[in-house]
């Protein structure tokens, strides 16, 4: 990727982590907080997308507890969206995995994020055991997706959607592929339930 | 908001950002989580100027610091030099995911990365947690800091049972002190367990760390080579596989390997090292000039540069005959180390400059410089380096002298004993009269050994004493000789009653033998005769 774009993109993200703390400093700007954390996850995403499209795109697969991730994820959104309940179930999580968290904590942040945005008013996080895989579920009780994300993540970058660019999804979906086991790997789906919206990240 | 009853009032914290603004937000934002002691600057010089003052419990440290060199550069610099503990915390803040681990070397990885942007929540969070994994890992580090290798495998071991989110961390802990402490096997079967689990690179690379040490050289290169084709990123891999190839003699190898690290990641400068050396040991001193020249541009100013690299510029620009360039190289250095390792290690490169460019007179009084130091307390390599010079200046006597006193002092460090045969084998000495040298070295000061343990047994103790406290100070790094010595002045102490010089010289050889060994037997025999000291009141 061009050293130029790298740089700028750079610049932008640290003069968004000043402005994230300035407003958060100010205690009533919570709308815009939210905007400079949501620019700058974009920009990484943006940033990794360039990365995958190039083969550079690469996991550091290590030990890490699922609790963590999503607990630390919940904290972060409960600062931005207040007025939702968001809460984590990992009773049925082992108590390590294996995944790079960085990778895993950005497609959540994107599926948490989009979770919030459409949410009535409840947001689960959780993860559990299914047979030899690992899941990662984002669960809101909004209306649900619109019917052409259903299923699989996408293969290719989509066009805007009214739940986004789905420059996320599709990263999700190939950080996801990028955990592989023995000719296991990883996938997102996504459903509606009779609840609500699920989002499921499993890893093998 | 988190509540506000917690020790975090007491928690020494150091930020170190090199932007105004985000300085400022930092420690608002850590102020307004319960932080008090709270230490914030702008560059690594103030930093190290903080840390010499004080013990923090947390450094953060932007990866990006403006200047030359970059947070990842700094940490390797604060964990060569033993500059923080292991219950320093430290993490990384960067802004890009992509920079973080790829730049990670595997005994220098900070404790967490912070991406930016994060909100003060997130960040307290963050440093809860890792507070939490600190106090629960707390004898474990408090036993790396020791380098006592047994008690971190011990206390890992404790860990390990709890089976809980931290056993993978104390598995991999636990790997790395059996490798440091030697045991060979022992790591062997724990990686390999571990590869059952889950095939991860770092794993992988204990593995063949093991098998390097088991001897198995050619298996534990394989190996490397597999972690370095498979994980491009996980630069552990190619600096092992190097020093692989480097110790079996394939240094055209080890040099390619590095490059192509270099390609991933630019890396700290102990890889430019290695570099740069091998670069001038195979005769491409082009490359060496190249590389370090270019490090230390960066690194202008910075305090992670040492008289070494200077060394290895200049000696690059000796061998392509560009004398009046080195000796540039080295003024500037000699602006910037002051203390005596360096000295010897720039008098002896001069030495050789000044050599080439045909002043022999230059040549003899810089080799006069090195020589003069007491060579007991450098290093064995700038020692080596110095008798290479007196080699090359034609004084055999003096650089077999030196040599010798490097195999004394160093008599089970197979690592020195080859450095010294590379010196002599690059003196034209053959490998037979080499390792004669060598095992007459060795064998010379078991003998002088045995000599001062028999005269104390047979209760000449002022004569045992005079002989292995002469050969104790001659060689302080032989921790027989000096263990020997603290005991025989404890021997005469008990039986002879308490004095004072005596007393203080005993104590000394003995915290000697506790720096370098602390669980080293001999030290039980030496207090069982303290005990009985009856030390005058007042």
């Amino acid at each position: 990727m061009d050293n130029l774009v790298a740089a700028v993109i750079h610049d932008v993200k640290n003069q968004l982590a000043e402005l994230a703390l300035r407003l958060e400093r100010k205690g009533d700007a919570l709308q815009e907080t939210r905007i400079a954390m949501d620019a700058s996850r974009r920009l990484t995403e943006l940033l990794l997308t360039y990365r995958q499209q190039s083969g550079q795109l690469r996991a550091n697969i290590d030990s890490a507890n699922p609790d963590d991730l999503l607990q630390e994820l919940a904290v972060e959104y409960r600062g931005l969206f207040p007025d939702l309940r968001i809460t984590v179930d990992t009773g049925a999580a082992p108590v390590f995995a294996f995944y790079d968290e960085a990778l895993l904590r950005l497609a959540l942040a994107n599926a948490v994020y989009n979770a919030c945005r459409f949410a009535k008013g409840a947001v689960t996080l959780s993860a559990y055991n299914d047979g030899e895989f690992m899941v990662f579920e984002v669960a809101d009780d909004g209306a649900g997706f619109p019917d052409p994300l259903l299923g699989a993540a996408p293969a290719a970058p989509a066009a805007a959607s009214s739940r986004g660019t789905g420059l996320g999804l599709f990263l999700a979906g190939r950080i996801a592929e990028l955990h592989a086991v023995e000719g296991r790997c990883g996938s997102v789906m996504l459903d509606n339930r009779p609840d609500g919206a699920h989002f499921r990240l499993r890893l093998p | 908001m988190m509540a506000v009853v917690n020790p975090l009032s007491n928690t020494k914290v150091l930020v170190i950002d090199d932007q105004a603004g985000m300085r400022t937000q930092l420690q608002m934002s850590l102020t307004h989580s319960g932080f008090e002691k709270l230490h914030v600057v702008s560059c690594i010089k103030d930093a190290l100027a903080k840390l010499q003052g004080e013990h923090y419990d947390i450094i953060l440290c932007d990866y990006f610091l403006g200047e030359s060199t970059n947070g990842q550069q700094f940490l390797e610099y604060l964990r060569t030099k033993d500059l923080i503990g292991r219950n320093t915390l430290f993490v990384m803040i960067t802004a890009e995911r992509t920079y973080e681990k790829v730049v990670t070397a595997a005994e220098c990885a900070p404790d967490d990365y912070l991406l930016k942007p994060f909100t003060a929540e997130q960040l307290n969070q963050r440093l809860q947690k890792l507070m939490e994994r600190q106090t629960h890992f707390a004898l474990v580090d408090k036993a790396t800091d020791a380098k006592d290798w047994k008690r971190v495998v011990a206390e890992c071991d404790r860990l390990i049972t709890e089976k809980d989110k931290y056993f993978i961390e104390a598995c991999k802990i636990k790997g790395a002190a059996l490798i440091k402490g030697g045991l060979a096997d022992e790591a062997e079967a724990h990686y390999r367990q571990m590869l059952e689990l889950r095939p991860l690179p770092w794993a992988k690379l204990g593995l063949a760390r093991a098998l390097g040490l088991k001897g198995e050289k050619e298996a534990a290169a394989r190996m490397a080579r597999e972690v370095v084709t498979e994980h491009g990123s996980f630069m552990g891999a190619y600096d092992f596989l190097g020093g692989v190839l480097a110790e079996a003699g394939d240094k055209d190898g080890a040099l390619e390997v590095l490059q192509a690290a270099r390609q991933v990641s630019p890396g700290t400068l102990t890889r430019i090292r290695n570099v740069a050396e091998l670069a001038v040991d195979t005769g491409k001193n082009e490359i060496a000039e190249q590389v370090m020249g270019e490090a230390l541009t960066r690194h202008k100013y910075s305090p992670v540069r040492e008289a070494q690299d200077y060394a290895i510029l200049s000696r690059a620009l000796t061998e392509q005959g560009k004398s009046d360039k080195a000796l540039g190289v080295l003024k500037e250095a000699k602006g910037s180390f002051k203390d005596a390792a360096s000295n010897v290690i720039l008098a002896t490169v001069e030495c050789l400059a000044h050599r080439k460019a045909g002043n022999l007179e230059l040549a003899e009084a810089a080799l006069a410089q090195a020589l003069a130091a007491d060579h007991g307390n450098l290093p064995a390599a700038v020692s080596a380096a110095v008798a290479d010079a007196c080699f090359a200046l034609g004084k055999e006597d003096r650089a077999n002298d030196l040599l010798k006193q490097v195999i004394q002092n160093n008599p089970d460090d197979t690592k020195v004993h080859d450095k010294v045969s590379a010196v002599l084998a690059s003196a034209g000495k053959d490998a037979d009269e080499a390792q004669a040298m060598i095992a007459a070295s060795a064998s010379e000061i078991i003998a002088l050994n045995n000599e001062g343990v028999r005269k104390a047994q047979a209760g000449e103790l002022p004569e045992a004493i005079m002989l292995l406290c002469d050969a104790a100070d001659r060689l302080p790094n032989n921790i027989q000789i000096v263990s020997n010595a603290s005991l025989a002045l404890a021997l005469d102490l008990a039986r002879n009653g308490y004095n004072a010089v005596k007393f203080k010289e005993c104590l000394r050889y003995r915290q000697q033998v506790v720096d370098k060994t602390p669980d080293y037997p001999k030290l039980a025999q030496i207090d069982s005769m303290l005990i009985k000291v009856q030390k005058p009141h007042g």
